[in-house]
């Protein structure tokens, strides 16, 4: 069985601290926050400019640790420390697997 | 500020000049209105004499005894406690705002001006350029009871710390404009902003950066995701060494200015030994021990350091020398100097003073009262006569010295007040300078007069 997107004992963890409304709003904040993050990890890459890539990256790392998403933090955290990609394909395993996250995320926040 | 302020049993709402004590409207003089807002503006603060003259009485040179007259007012409206005087220094606000949740104020949603939070728990800032970081930690922080407003950048938290109070700062290090490290070094070089206590929460890996912003002046480091049991157990931690930091430095204020008091009333003693007239003053704090307080050694020191304090500054304001201070009494000579060269000078001072006394302990025990606490007892003996004045003390500790037999009749009078029940008695040779100020009887021939006061 594949690993979940979402670790249920951290968001579970993160309703109890913040209250289920709440978390349901700010996943869909991350949501949108992390579709623009995306979009500028792609822009640093294609003007080849190190440090808002590295800032886009560090800031899905962090956000995605928020809500236990682990494997979508640690696929950032490898563009956060690995630099500028040769190519869009780390970048697109990325994307992916954000829009895979978040899609679970809706559910778990849903209820 | 244009909204009504609440402080228990009373509010004011300066932008009509409005104030409502028990929930009844009060006239204010206009003097006293303007006070009161002065201070209630600056109560994160104390507030200098000047300053306080300069903004009730713009543009107009006021003696300093205008201001008193003011405060105490205000004190026996709305309780001595309100406005406590730091010796030396000035006075600040000290009654308690009522927190209560302005309706509509939910969660954050984005920068918010702290004007807007006033009067709800600790003001914290946070400073994160990530949004959903940002939300979380308001909401952490709000859950605990704390004001908090939220900036995305470091330039902006800069501005807002210039620019309104904060208790503690909630910092990011990757911000764009002005990063955490960027706004710490600027923090630290600012006199203004250097005691904020900052908390760096940030998922920046490696101990470099953690030991950088310790370098910098901040207080404690959390690694994002913030866990919230460590980061309320991190922000108490903070908001405590921020108060104990506070009290520090206020309890050093203190005794600054009591070892200054000497050197600060040196017009009323006599650079040379010299043999004078002076009405002496000794009050005393009665029924301390029976207090509620007395069981709790804290609270019992400090109902009477906070009396005391208000005896002490009462006697300041005419001119009054203190020659004796003991833990529940105070006395103070007056005309030991040129500036109060006759026996009437000495008297009225001293008779002004004792009412002062009285008006200050009956404010505060309206206060206990209303807290359901008993009253405390004030007695008061004021004798005239001839004694023996200069400086003593080591060098760099002056005191004035009074020796007399009058010192031990002001002290033998005082237990003649409280065996009358009466606040103030005096001698006979007071009673008389003084007849044309109160109203006295008789209560001892030839050794002891009642004032009436109320």
């Amino acid at each position: 069985m594949n690993e979940p997107f979402i670790d249920p004992a951290v968001f579970a963890e993160l309703q109890a601290q913040a209250g289920a409304d709440f978390v349901e709003d700010l996943a869909a904040t991350f949501a949108d926050e992390g579709a623009e993050l995306l979009a500028a990890l792609r822009a640093a890459a294609a003007s080849g400019q190190a440090a808002p890539f590295r800032r886009a990256a560090h800031s899905i790392k962090s956000n995605a640790n928020t809500f236990g998403a682990r494997a979508l933090a640690e696929q950032a955290r490898s563009l956060e420390l690995g630099g500028l990609p040769g190519d869009s394909a780390a970048i697109d395993s990325l994307a992916a697997l954000f829009d895979a996250t978040i899609a679970e995320l809706r559910r778990h926040a849903a209820g | 500020m244009d909204e009504t302020l609440r402080f228990g049993h009373f509010e004011i709402r300066p932008s009509s000049r409005d104030l409502r004590v028990h929930g009844h409207e009060v006239t204010l003089g206009s003097r006293a209105f303007d006070l009161l807002v002065a201070l209630v503006e600056r109560r994160e603060r104390l507030v200098t004499k000047d300053e306080l003259l300069d903004l009730v009485w713009p543009g107009l040179v006021v003696e300093e005894n205008n201001l008193q007259v003011q405060v105490s007012a205000l004190r026996k409206l709305l309780g001595a406690r309100v406005i406590t005087t730091v010796p030396g220094r000035g006075y600040r606000f000290t009654a308690n705002e009522e927190h209560a949740r302005a309706a509509g104020a939910a969660r954050p949603t984005g920068p918010v001006g702290a004007e807007a939070l006033r009067g709800l728990g600790h003001r914290v800032l946070v400073a994160d350029d990530n949004k959903v970081n940002r939300l979380l930690l308001a909401r952490s922080l709000e859950l605990m009871g704390h004001r908090v407003a939220s900036v995305d950048n470091g330039r902006r938290a800069l501005d807002l710390l210039r620019s309104e109070p904060f208790d503690l700062l909630l910092l990011d290090l990757e911000m764009p404009e002005l990063d955490g490290l960027g706004l710490l070094e600027a923090m630290s070089g600012d006199p203004a902003l250097v005691e904020v206590p900052v908390i760096v929460t940030s998922s920046v890996e490696g101990v470099g950066p953690v030991a950088r912003c310790i370098e910098l002046g901040a207080d404690d480091f959390l690694h994002k995701p913030v866990d919230a049991t460590l980061l309320k157990a991190r922000v108490a931690a903070s908001l405590e060494k921020r108060r104990l930091r506070e009290q520090q430095r206020e309890l050093i204020g203190r005794l600054t200015a009591l070892l200054a008091a000497p050197a600060e009333s040196g017009a009323g003693v006599p650079q040379a030994p010299r043999r004078c007239s002076a009405a002496l003053l000794a009050a005393r704090l009665v029924g301390l021990g029976a207090m509620p307080e007395a069981d709790d050694a804290a609270a019992a020191i400090e109902l009477a350091e906070a009396c005391r304090t208000l005896l002490a500054d009462a006697a300041a304001e005419r001119g009054g020398v203190r020659v004796a201070d003991a833990g529940d009494e105070l006395v103070t000579a007056f005309g030991l100097g040129a500036a109060m060269d006759d026996d009437a000078g000495a008297a009225a001072a001293a008779m002004q003073t004792a009412l002062e006394m009285a008006a200050l302990i009956e404010g505060l025990n309206a206060e206990r009262t209303a807290a359901g606490r008993p009253p405390v007892g004030l007695a008061i003996g004021i004798a005239l006569g001839e004694v023996v004045a200069g400086r003593g003390g080591r060098p760099g500790e002056p005191r004035a010295v009074c020796l007399g037999a009058a010192l031990g009749e002001a002290r033998a009078l005082s237990q003649r007040a409280e065996h009358h029940g009466r606040a103030i008695v005096v001698d006979p040779e007071l009673a008389s300078a003084v007849q044309d100020m109160v109203r006295t009887e008789v209560l001892e021939p030839d050794r002891v007069h009642g004032v009436f006061f109320g």
